[in-house]
């Protein structure tokens, strides 16, 4: 009985073999035909080419499109109807009278946006470092349940992010969970939690720090597993601090790892927008608009649109995202290097 | 001064009893090996005494002090990592320093130990290297330094050579032993490869699933094994056993039939209730020799013969199907498939029951 199932699934197994072997054949005669062609390189451009067509209609021809845009002024749509402004729309908003407040430039919007872009970076950068940090060297006790809290700080990062803002909101509005839970148990009155400028501020760097965590504390906890256990031993044996372990060894060994949890939570961090919108939109008034959503209203969505300002304002912010991925990219050239050893 | 002393020591993980009560009293200066097959505890046993596990239970002394509840650093012991587990990001001057550091030594004395470890390990001229940019052999010497300046009552060392090539296990072999003998610092050493257990130890405890087999010196450990796990552990290549029975048992010692064929008197005594009792009669390969036509022998069939020039390893099998190696002195013009007739001395056999126990 026994065998004989073995004998039909190895014959069964044989048959898929041959079936897919019969399907590559096919498969190589044109591809044979086309490297007599191309040869041998040529074959490689060619299985580049799919991801090189997707890569320039969805990322390289918008970026010439909207270069473009960023020296067009008007408010239509249609490239043919727009006219040609030159650097007009870059010089408008770098036009200030004082250059340390933003109202006093002609486009207060965008610099209002990105001192609140700055201001967010700044914190929700050192928060998540921290908090994720934090969250890697518990998860990396052994704890009970280690890989359920593995999975339960992961799962936010699976989450949509208009769901992560609807949630949030749930929770901080004026009839939300969290006054409803502070009044069962202090009886306190209901805040408004969402506008109030330092609450919603805050509120802001929380929930998207609480809902990218997951991911920075993968990439830390990766990189504390990768250290040997041995260390910690020998280190153990030697009679040393728990505080000079982490600072002598566990630090300097993650390193590589805290470089790239900093450079890809700064520019993730530079984009916020998504969860967060939903959350404030911006508010109150513009104490939590940042840079994308300035940029969105600009181009689409406020009464005087300006697709041309918009498209100068993301270009600006295309130039800050280029310098963190060169860093984030010798960050990482300096890991391999390291990795190597 | 560095005498340990281990007492009833066990050690569970769950429900997994690892160690059985390991009794052993380990002398000042002495260098003892831990030998088993893989699993069978060293590393667990090694870890109790370092204090990087508690044991189950049992007590652990060093030098009469009861340390089970005294934390790893405090112990004044050092351990040498299979891994070596140097820290990688250190140089190996910070390497060395590292520990002595945590102690608040003074830098001068630091420096002064460091420099006479390296003196001694040969290791100055990578002081300021890293341990990734060293050879396997030097990582292990930059190990052994990071043991000796911190000037331990004693060293404990999980399988230090066992990273490193054949030859270069011989000559840090060597050197270790040297080293015992300039430092008289107690030594635990553990190992799964009894050469390096042979010709390192003052004694060997051999170890099987958690439980002591036998401690002794080499030579005891191989001219008078306690059993048949011991016997066939130590030497290389591992002892003969061939099925036998006792025949008699008289003044002059135990008569024994080997295979049926071979009647020796081994000169050791057993129970009388004995007599008939199937027995295992091990013999090393090194004691079998070939017989003469007219002299008494067992006979074999030659599977494989091995010519290594000083010496011929011959696989054979008797005429019950038993395996059989033998390892004779000099060239033998023998081919497979040959007929052959062995023999031994009894003094050279050794005995045991059918619980494994030597006779
Ligand atoms: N932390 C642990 N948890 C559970 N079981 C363990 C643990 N450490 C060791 N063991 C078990 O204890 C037994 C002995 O392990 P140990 O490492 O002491 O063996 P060893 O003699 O050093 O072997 P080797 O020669 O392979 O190093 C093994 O069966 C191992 O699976
Ligand atoms: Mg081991």
């Amino acid at each position: 009985m026994a065998d004989n199932r073995k004998g039909f699934r190895s014959t069964a197994g044989s048959l898929v073999l041959a079936a897919v072997e019969r399907i590559m054949g096919i498969i190589d005669i044109p591809l044979r035909g086309l490297q007599k062609v191309a040869g041998r390189t040529g074959m490689a451009a060619f299985f580049l080419l799919p991801n090189m067509a997707v890569f320039t209609i969805f990322v390289l021809i918008p970026f010439v499109i909207n270069f473009v845009y960023s020296m067009t002024g008007g408010a239509q749509i249609f490239l043919d109807q727009r006219r040609y402004v030159g650097l007009d729309q870059y010089r408008q908003i770098f036009s200030c009278t004082d250059y340390l407040d933003p109202n006093s430039c002609i486009q207060d919007g965008f610099w209002i946006a990105a001192g609140n872009t700055a201001w967010f970076v700044v914190i929700q950068v050192a928060l998540m470092i921290l908090v994720s940090l934090i969250t890697a060297i518990i998860l990396n006790r052994e704890i009970v349940g280690r890989s359920f809290w593995r999975a339960v700080f992961f799962f936010p990062v699976l989450l949509s992010p208009v769901v992560v803002g609807l949630i949030w909101r749930w929770i901080l509005d004026r009839q939300g969970l969290l006054n409803f839970i502070l009044y069962e148990a202090f009886g306190s009155e209901p805040f408004n939690w969402l506008t109030d400028r330092t609450t919603a501020f805050a509120a802001t760097i929380g929930v998207s720090v609480w809902a990218h965590m997951g991911f920075y504390t993968l990439i830390l906890l990766a990189g504390l597993q990768a250290i040997p256990k041995d260390l910690y031993e020998a280190a153990q044996m030697d009679g040393t601090s728990r505080s000079r372990v982490f600072r002598r060894i566990t630090l300097p060994l993650l390193m590589p790892n805290l470089v790239v949890v900093l450079v890809l939570a700064l520019i993730r961090a530079v984009q916020v927008f998504d969860e967060v919108f939903v959350l404030t939109h911006g508010g109150p008034g513009t104490s939590t608009m940042y840079l994308i959503q300035y940029i969105y209203e600009t181009g689409f969505a406020s009464e005087l649109r300006n697709p041309g300002l918009a498209a100068a304002a993301s270009i600006l912010m295309g130039a800050v995202l280029v310098v963190l991925t060169l860093m984030q990219m010798a960050a990482s050239r300096r890991k391999e290097k390291k990795g190597e050893r | 001064m560095g005498r340990i002393t281990l007492e009833k020591v066990t050690k569970s993980f769950g429900a997994v009893k690892v160690l059985h009560g390991i009794d052993l009293d380990i002398r000042d200066g002495e260098f003892i090996v831990f030998v088993g097959p893989s699993g069978c505890g060293k590393s667990t046993l090694l870890r109790q005494i370092a204090g990087l596990d508690k044991p189950t239970s049992g007590d652990i002394h060093i030098d009469g002090k009861h340390v089970n509840d005294v934390p790893a650093a405090d112990r004044g012991l050092a351990m040498v990592f299979q891994s070596y587990a140097l820290y990688p990001h250190m140089s190996v001057r910070q390497n060395l320093a590292f520990g002595l550091e945590n102690a608040r030594m003074p830098k001068a004395e630091i420096e002064s130990r460091i420099a006479e470890a390296a003196r001694m390990l040969e290791i100055g001229e990578y002081l300021d290297r890293r341990p990734g940019q060293l050879s396997g052999g030097q990582r292990q010497r930059v190990a052994i330094g990071r043991a000796i300046v911190r000037n331990p009552t004693a060293f404990l060392l999980d399988e230090p050579l066992s990273n490193l090539d054949a030859e270069l296990r011989i000559s840090m072999r060597a050197e270790l032993s040297a080293l015992h003998k300039r430092l008289e610092t107690t030594m635990i050493y553990v190992t799964h490869d009894q050469i390096e257990a042979m010709t390192l130890a003052n004694r060997i405890v051999v170890l099987r699933k958690g439980q002591i087999e036998q401690v002794g010196t080499p030579l005891e450990l191989y001219n008078t094994p306690a059993n048949r796990f011991v016997a066939g552990f130590i030497g290389a290549p591992s002892m003969n056993f061939l099925s036998g029975s006792i025949a008699a048992i008289g003044r002059e010692g135990t008569t024994v039939t080997v295979l049926g064929e071979e009647t020796l008197t081994v000169p050791r005594p057993a129970d009388d209730g004995m007599v008939q009792q199937a027995i295992a009669v091990g013999v090393r390969p090194q004691h079998i020799r070939l017989a003469g036509p007219d002299q008494p022998g067992i006979s074999a069939k030659v599977d494989l013969v091995e010519g290594l020039g000083s010496e011929t390893v011959i696989h054979a099998r008797a005429s019950t199907g038993e395996p059989l190696l033998a390892v004779l002195a000099g060239q033998h013009a023998l081919s497979s498939g040959e007929d052959i007739r062995l023999t031994f001395d009894a003094k050279d056999l050794h005995l045991f029951d059918e619980a494994g126990l030597r006779l």
